[in-house]
This record gives C-alpha cells, structure tokens and sequence, in this order.
C-alpha cells in the first residue's frame, strides 16, 4: 500500500534518518496497521462532526510576559548541547557567499 | 521501630494512622520500601533509579509529623499524604532531577520545573522513591519499548508487567511503593494495573493538570494514579485534582452536571455485544460474569446496553494518536536540550539526532503519523478517524442517559510473555481494545482486580475496568469500593 519512495518521503518531512532494513520493515509494519484502519471507511461518517474530548470550551490568559528568573534561564541554558553566553548556539543555516 | 511494617497489606489511610500514632515513622517506612526495592528490582526493573536523597525526604516528613502531633488539637491532623512513598513514572518533571520518558534522546535531561501534579505531591508532603521504567515517551502496552530494559511481572517474571505505566504498576505490586504516578493515553495505567493486579485509575481527562508531563498525543493524555485499593485512589486524587492555569484543558468540580439514574443503587451497562470478539480469553469472561454477578447480589441493576461504533476505537485511536505523536515529538530537535548528534550541518544535526535518539516505535508513530496529516490522506485518515471518535463519544453519553456505569473487561487477557507481541504492531495496537475508548471520550475509568487467569501454573490477575460520566469518579470510588469490599 505505501511504497518505499513515499516512505523516504515522510521521512524526509519528519527529519528521521532511515536506513534500509528500516524502511524493508516499516513498509511491511504499515502495510499491516493501514490494512487494520482502513475498517474505518466501513462506517458511514457524519464528516462534519468534530472528535472531541469532554467539554470545549475557550480558555483565556492576559497577554503579559512573565519574566523568568536567573536560576531558572541558566537551568534551561545549562540543558542545551551547545551555547553562547546566554544564547542557545546552533549552526549556521544561511551559506555566505 | 515499635512495630514490624507488613507491607503486603499496608494501605494509605492505614500508614498514616501509624504515623499519627507513632507505630513507626516516614524513615522507617521508606526503609521498608528501599528494602523491598534492593531486594527485588535487580530483577523486576520497576525502577529506573531510585533517589538517593528519600531518607533525607522522608526525615524532612518526620519533623514536619512531629511539629504537627506537638501542636496539638486540630492541627495535630496533618496531610494524609504527609510521609507516604511514592514512585514516579519517567515521564513527570521533578525540578533537578532526570525525567527520560525512557528515551535516549532525553537520557542526562534535567527537568527545569516541577510539573504540577509533582507540586502538589511535595506540598503534601510525599516521599519520591524514584522513578520508574516505561515505554519509550508512553508509546506501547507491555514496557518492552524502553530504551532500558523491559520491566518484568512480579506475579510472573517471563510476563511483561503491562504498559507504557509497566514500571509504576510493577512497583507498587512488588510492594515497592505504596503508590506510583502513571500517565494514560490508550490505557497506560488501566492495563499495566490490571496485569500486575492493582488498581489504576484514569479520571475525566482534564482532572489533573498534565502541566510538566511529557506530550505524547494531547488530546488522550491523562495523569493519574496506582495504589493497592480503591480508597486509596480516592485519597490521591482529592490530593492532585484541580484547575491549573498552565494546563487549559484543566476543568474545575463544576464543568459537568452531576447526574444519577439509579435512585438508591448504581445502575451498571454491559455492552455484550463487545465482550463476544475473538482474541479475548475465556478465563477473562469467566471473571468478567463472575464480577457482573456478585454486583447483581450487592443489589446493583445489570442493564444491556449498546455502544454501536466502539469497536472501531482501536482504527480510529491509531491514526488520531500517531497523527498527534508527529506534532509532538517534533520538538526533539538536538538543539535547545537532549541529545545532539553532530552532522555536516544543521538539517543534517536533526536527521542524525533524531535516528539516534528516538526508538523503533516513536519513530514508526511519527511516520504514521506524517502520513494520515500529508494532503490528500488527511481527510480519508485523520478526518474521518476524528468523526469516529465523535460517534464513539455520542454512543457513551447516550448510553449514560441509562445507566451510572459502564463494565467492561479491562484487558482481553491476562499478561503475555515477553517477546509475544513485539513483531507484530498491531497485536500490541489491540491490547489497548478495552482501554482506549475512555481516553477517546474521556471518560473516566477504573480498573480494579477480579480474579485470576491459571497460566503454566502462574496465577495471574486479571481485572475490571468500570467507566463513568464525566466528572463522576465519585461513582467509580463508590462500585470499585463496594467490589473489593473495603469499607
């Protein structure tokens, strides 16, 4: 049902390196749970229902910023893979000529 | 010491009157508990690690009883959680300490906050154990999908203790803990509670604030709770319910109406026509009629009832919770915290990152996911899988118009070995048949144990899972009580 190609797609858009014993079996392991699913095209759906979860309904909150304490930005500083200062370090994403 | 603590009949209403009265105190009991846990976890893995600091928790619990009984009068009452152990699933934050959600990707994480159910648990003065193995970011039913170790049945160790909550019901049925944090998307808590022979419970899903738990499909998540009775449960949950300004899907005591049809007793539904599938053992149904019939001798009313669509709970729940899974583990990005892996640029960090990092089936629900939300699917998968789930809801809150409860097994079978279902995706999908559809409507539900299913000359329990209105856990507290006879 899903091919390899759409397979390295998906996986593409979702940023996952997959090797190819990963993608002989999600093929296989896809096939089996879209076969499993497809029983929902039985039921005769009332589309325009929305799936929801208890009661809806909207919740509000002022639009300030709360300020974060010290402890609390170098805790979160302290969990990042790289940094500098007090910045969050990445690389660099726009090539310079 | 003044007395030996029996752990395999303590309770926690039980523990704090011993507390009160100086029977023993929060160190003693969190010695038994450290004892216990040398002595088993070596082999159960119910833990991932246990805290090095509970003597010191426990101690501070001890002042605070003692400054308490010297008060005197009123104020001698101190919290009933007050010095009381607990585990916590991997998938809690506790401020400064290592929250996994038994993932490589977040293995040497330091969770920056406490979530608030962890809040509460402190301010009420809990000791923390330790925290427990489950499945990867609570995606599987059988803890086989951590990244450390499968945690074993203690009635059982070539079982599999249930999941993703495997580790929290292993620990308290290894009298390991006197209760234990767990989280439930498809019935987390509920089928590992049932496996290991304790009692889960779900509530109606905003309960508790999931503030600090990690995301896996938000519109299923529930925090709730193991404990060894009824009662208890009741206990812990007065404890950590309410409203909380972080977590906007919080509800408060008076979102829904109370309602009752039964004027004296609770009226109880069974959907027979659910319970008669292939697949679900005989020793199952057995316990299952054996239960229905000792509530008729209570004085309960059995009714029949129809829920037309929720035998597809299962399809639908595989195309909304993956769906959902991709939105959130999309955040596992090698950059702001967690594993990085270093590739030749920053596209190429995410790629490895995430390879390295994220487990088989994390990865396969991403891709499922990625999948039924791609344009041109997204109607014929997730859309519909959605319209499902809303007839599904429809079918309770009209058979509720009937009935107080609905009873249903909590799992086809009792626990099966290790091993048996990891190939097979959807094997594993469908022990999630009983459980899932209270976390697709969340409603809320409980499992308590009915009995045992004779394996290879095991005992192993098996359980019953009874679902209520929304917001009528009072209902479940009252049949689940009533059924193990406690009170």
């Amino acid at each position: 049902m899903i091919t390899v190609k759409e397979l390295e797609h998906l996986a593409v858009l979702a940023r996952i390196d997959l090797s190819e014993d990963d993608k002989k079996s999600l093929v296989k392991e896809f096939d089996s749970i879209l076969g499993y699913v497809d029983q929902l095209k039985k039921v005769d759906v009332k589309m325009d229902a929305e799936g929801r979860v208890g009661a809806v309904r909207n919740v509000m909150r002022p639009d300030i910023a709360s300020p974060v304490s010290v402890e609390d930005r170098e805790a979160l500083l302290a969990e990042a893979p790289d940094r500098e200062k007090d910045f969050i370090a990445v690389k660099k994403i726009i090539a310079q000529d | 010491m003044n007395m030996k603590i029996d752990l395999a009949n303590l309770t926690i209403a039980k523990a704090h009157e011993h507390l009160k009265k100086g029977d023993f105190t929060a160190v003693d009991l969190t010695k038994a508990y450290l004892d216990e846990i040398k002595k088993k976890n070596a082999e159960i893995n119910a833990y991932r690690e246990v805290f090095a600091d509970a003597l010191d928790q426990a101690k501070a619990a001890d002042d605070k009883i003692k400054a308490a009984l010297k008060s005197g009068g009123k104020s001698a009452d101190f919290s009933v959680l007050l010095g009381i152990p607990c585990a916590v699933k991997d998938n809690f934050l506790i401020k400064g300490r290592i929250t996994s959600s038994a993932s490589k990707i977040l293995e040497n994480y330091h969770a920056t906050y406490d979530a608030t159910a962890i809040a509460k648990l402190k301010e009420a003065g809990v000791v923390f154990l330790g925290r427990t193995n489950m499945d990867e970011f609570a995606m599987g039913a059988s803890t086989e999908n951590s990244a450390y170790g499968v945690t074993r049945n203690p009635h059982d160790t070539s079982r599999v203790p249930g999941g993703s909550s495997g580790g929290s019901a292993a620990a308290v049925a290894m009298d390991g803990a006197l209760f234990a944090m767990g989280s439930d998307t498809g019935g987390s808590i509920r089928q590992p509670a049932s496996f290991c022979g304790v009692v889960g419970l779900k509530p109606t899903y905003g309960t508790i604030s999931r503030y600090g738990l990690t995301a896996m499909a938000s519109s299923l998540d529930h925090v709730g709770h193991i404990c060894r009775t009824v009662s208890d449960s009741e206990i812990v949950l007065a404890a950590l319910r309410g409203q909380d300004p972080k977590d906007g899907t919080t509800i408060s005591d008076r979102t829904y109406e109370k309602k009752r049809v039964g004027a004296k007793k609770l009226v109880i539904g069974v959907p027979k026509h659910f319970l008669t599938g292939e697949g679900v053992d005989p020793a199952t149904m057995k316990a299952f009629d054996a239960s229905i019939e000792a509530f008729k001798s209570k004085g309960y009313e059995i009714k029949d009832i129809k829920l037309p669509n929720i035998s597809y709970s299962i399809a639908a729940y595989y195309i909304i919770v993956p769906a959902e899974v991709s939105a959130n583990m999309a955040r596992f990005d090698g950059m702001r915290y967690g594993l990085h892996v270093d590739g030749k640029d920053g596209i190429e960090d995410y790629f490895k990152t995430r390879r390295a990092g994220l487990g088989k089936e994390v990865i396969r629900r991403i891709l499922l996911g990625t999948y039924v939300l791609s344009s041109g699917y997204y109607d014929a998968y997730y859309n519909r899988a959605n319209a499902v789930r809303a007839m599904i809801t429809e079918d309770f809150l009209k058979a509720f118009e009937s009935v107080d409860l609905i009873a249903i097994p909590t799992t086809p079978g009792p626990a099966f070995k290790i091993g048996e279902k990891t190939n097979d995706p959807v094997a594993m999908y469908l022990e999630d048949i009983f459980t899932s559809p209270a976390d697709l409507t969340g409603l809320p539900a409980i499992s308590v144990p009915c009995g045992t299913a004779e394996k290879e000359g095991k005992k192993l329990p098996l359980g019953l899972q009874l679902i209520a209105r929304h917001g009528d856990e009072a209902a479940l507290f009252e049949a689940g009580k009533s059924f193990l006879g406690e009170e």
